[in-house]
């Protein structure tokens, strides 16, 4: 009898490690090795499509669900909040000033965000730098995640086409990357759910009708009008639906927490082309 | 003529008394909920101190508080214990996760 109790116990036991092995493992590794990991990963899951389809999300890996966004694109819903971004950039502040004094290089400033400011030891978003040059300029800020601002990023993305994801990691922004890594990777929410699961272990498959996109080029085609919405939304506004749908209270928009995540996931996406704005289901 | 008047304001005298006891309800009863507000107030805090709050925190605090104004102590009871849960489910979640990285699956 205590044999069998001891055999049962040795089984126990030996099972043991097999679910360790499942928990995620931190490593230290560098944002290169992360990268040559991600696309490896994604390249084995979906042969054959080249890395700047990847801009495109579910679409590049499910023929009907881009037969029917294609349709979308003809007549763009998104086009009207271009044309009032595009008002919003070209309007004066009341100093006289205006956006492009703020951003020398005019709207198209997608391939510049987010960056990591040395000074300020923080990660600058592109909303983050355009209310930083309303106040600067005497202006009220924006209310983050819908509204002007969603159709002012819409206007800039569009003036953005084409150029490439280009996020710079250097020792002084290695922990901002790694901050965003862990919030990525860790399981959160009365549903213990990370991002992770769905959009790289769980990618390709449904989750009631929607089909989980790739982590990869998951920054590029900010701000979209997405059909749930009925509106335009930003990146951040997404993470925000994100965690309420894993049943996690929602960090403030524009939050340390936010623009780390940002941070990580458009590093991944380094070298696939800016293709925004978007639409969405 | 002095009857229609008497009549009149026994009337009013009537409905007085009705509406004196329509505005007066009787109070709810009182619930002794601090202890548990207390205890699920703090296990949000907590929560909220390592980014682990989850999502229906905030609501079950918010129903307990309506419960317990509505003299629902029972109910009240029930919500704040399930604040509390979540709470200290979430913190201790937070914790485990703190090490996050890349998944041995990525690697295979």
């Amino acid at each position: 009898m205590k044999k069998a109790i001891f055999a049962v116990l040795l089984s126990a036991l030996a099972a043991a490690p097999s679910v360790q092995a499942a928990a995620p493992v931190a490593k230290a590794v560098t944002p290169a090795d992360d990268l040559k990991l991600y696309r490896s990963y994604f390249m084995k899951k979906f042969p054959g499509l080249p890395l700047d389809g990847y801009a495109n999300g579910v679409y590049a890996i499910d023929r009907a669900s881009r037969d029917g966004w294609e349709a979308i694109e003809e007549f763009p819903p998104y086009e009207p909040f271009v044309e009032e971004g595009k008002a919003l950039w070209n309007k004066p502040f009341k100093n006289g000033k205006g956006y492009k004094d703020c951003f020398p290089g005019g709207p198209a400033q997608n391939k510049n965000f987010p960056y990591f400011n040395k000074v300020r030891k923080t990660v600058i978003t592109q909303e983050l730098a355009i209310n930083e040059c309303l106040q600067a300029n005497g202006e009220e800020p924006l209310k983050y995640g819908k509204g002007k601002i969603a159709s002012l990023l819409a206007y800039m993305a569009f003036e953005s086409r084409g150029q490439k994801t280009n996020v710079e990691i250097t020792p002084e922004s290695l922990e901002a990357y790694n901050k965003g890594k862990q919030f990525y990777f860790a399981r959160r929410g009365q549903l213990n759910f990370s991002c992770a699961q769905c959009h790289f272990q769980s990618v390709g498959q449904r989750i009631r009708s929607d089909i989980l996109s790739p982590a990869l080029g998951q920054t590029t085609h900010w701000p979209v009008y997405r059909a749930t919405w009925g509106d335009m939304g930003t990146l951040h506004r997404r993470f925000e639906g994100c965690l309420e749908q894993v049943r996690a209270a929602p960090f403030k928009l524009q939050g340390e927490e936010y623009r780390n995540l940002e941070f990580f996931i458009t590093h991944m996406s380094n070298g696939i082309p800016f293709n925004g704005p978007s639409f969405r289901k | 003529m002095q009857s229609k008047n008497l009549a009149a304001a026994a009337i009013v005298a009537v409905l007085g008394t009705f509406a004196s006891v329509a505005e007066e309800p009787p109070p709810p009863p009182k619930c002794d909920v601090a202890a548990v507000m207390a205890e699920a107030q703090t296990a949000q805090k907590k929560a909220q101190s390592v980014g682990g709050e989850w999502r229906d925190l905030g609501k079950a605090l918010e129903q307990a508080a309506e419960a317990a104004a509505e003299g629902d102590c029972e109910k009240a009871v029930k919500k704040y214990a399930s604040a509390k849960s979540q709470g200290e489910l979430g913190y201790q979640q937070a914790l485990d996760q703190a090490g996050a990285g890349n998944p041995e699956y990525l690697s295979k």
